[in-house]
């Protein structure tokens, strides 16, 4: 598949080495060139650089010829931005994107955007440790994570 | 959602002012709000700088400016948005304008959504979803250059006696004359081309037109055709 990512922090990065890994054509969108570093040194896809938002950026990145789309910045507006521009101009089939504010997160769902918070499952499992111990909460942690590889 | 019962809200009440919330407390909004305040308006500034907000409440007194978030609902909930006829989003950043009309428009009703638009070509973007109104400083100004050179407004004609023809100085335009030679263009442009002056001077014929240079043209149509056919002076066919 080729996967567009926009944000190249901790989550953008991980992500992105991990869907390379298993064969994906990945590029990747960040505003600060330093952020790429995190890629690590042999990452196979393509780094390009510029402010996920901007239709042109997006443009330049292949987004007409995506098949899925994340936006994974640390600003909640830019990734509601940017995911709306992939959904909407480039109607890239698959767009997700990750919002901390749970009150937006349910707005943009409605209105059509996968969306996920990281907030809400933070929080849940937290308290699932409280509630019900360790366990309960390496049971839910494993839930989401043993389905996306095992990459360390 | 109901209509409310009061009276005030249905009946005709033509002494209520329109309520406008302006979200964003720079330059744009600050200036906004004061003029939108002079005009009657009942306005609420959305800043979320504590110390900027604090500062404009000591400039503009009778407005209220409220401390918070523009996208953060709980927050816009307290500013009686609800009942806002109008929402103006002006921060520095289009993604936060964007969302702060977008949620305006979704979850509170509001009927008229306003966006200051910093990326020019995020004007159409932001209509197409959902923003009412988009608006970018730098396209108005763009069209205003453009405007102002198209009309060459110092295109005067200078008419020869005992003849049909006059003479014009026309300022070149942002065009494809641009960087052309000014004999290639001599050659292709349906007038005869007498002159190309820089700062005043006249230049050679192998010079370059750029941006502000003038040109003297011979031509038998008065001025004001003139100005409406320039462009086609000016844009040599290439090829």
């Amino acid at each position: 598949m080729k996967v567009l990512i926009v944000g190249c922090g901790r989550v953008g990065a991980r992500l992105a080495r991990d869907l390379s890994e298993d064969g994906h054509e990945v590029t990747v969108v960040d505003m600060a060139r330093s952020a790429f570093e995190r890629l690590g040194q042999h990452f196979p896809g393509r780094m390009v650089l510029g402010n996920g938002t901007d239709q042109h950026v997006l443009e330049e990145a292949g987004a007409a010829e995506m098949d899925w789309f994340i936006s994974v910045t640390n600003g909640d507006n830019r990734n509601i931005m940017s995911a709306q521009v992939a959904q909407r101009i480039f109607q890239i089939p698959k767009v997700m994107t990750r919002i901390y504010d749970p009150i937006r997160e349910q707005v943009y769902r409605e209105m059509g955007l996968y969306t996920y918070c990281p907030t809400v499952v933070g929080a849940a499992i937290a308290r699932t440790y409280f509630e019900q111990g360790a366990e309960a909460a390496d049971g839910a942690r494993a839930r989401v994570t043993g389905a996306a590889g095992t990459h360390a | 959602m109901p209509a409310p019962a009061s009276p005030g809200r249905l009946g005709p009440m033509p002494e209520r002012p329109a309520y406008v919330l302006v979200v964003g407390g720079g330059k744009v909004g600050f200036y906004l709000t004061h003029r939108l305040l002079k005009a009657g308006y009942e306005v609420a500034l959305i800043e979320k700088d504590r110390t900027r907000a604090a500062s404009i409440s000591a400039q503009l007194g009778s407005c209220s400016c409220l401390v918070g978030d523009g996208d953060e609902m709980a927050f816009l909930a307290t500013s009686g948005i609800e009942r806002a006829d109008v929402l103006a989003a002006v921060t520095g950043d289009d993604e936060d304008n964007l969302v702060a009309c977008q949620l305006a428009k979704w979850n509170f009703k509001v009927p008229h959504t306003i966006a200051r638009v910093n990326n020019p070509s995020n004007v159409q973007l932001f209509q197409r979803l959902g923003v009412d109104i988009a608006v970018s400083a730098t396209e108005l100004i763009l069209n205003e250059i453009d405007t102002a050179l198209a009309n060459n407004s110092d295109a005067q004609r200078l008419p020869l006696e005992g003849t049909d023809k006059g003479v014009i100085r026309l300022t070149v335009p942002a065009g494809p004359a641009v960087g052309h030679r000014f004999s290639e263009l001599a050659e292709l442009a349906s007038e005869q081309l007498l002159l190309l002056l820089r700062d005043g001077e006249p230049v050679g014929a192998d010079t370059e037109l750029a941006l502000g240079d003038q040109l003297v043209i011979l031509t038998e149509r008065p001025t004001a055709d003139f100005q409406l056919e320039s462009a086609a002076v000016l844009h040599p066919v290439s090829g």
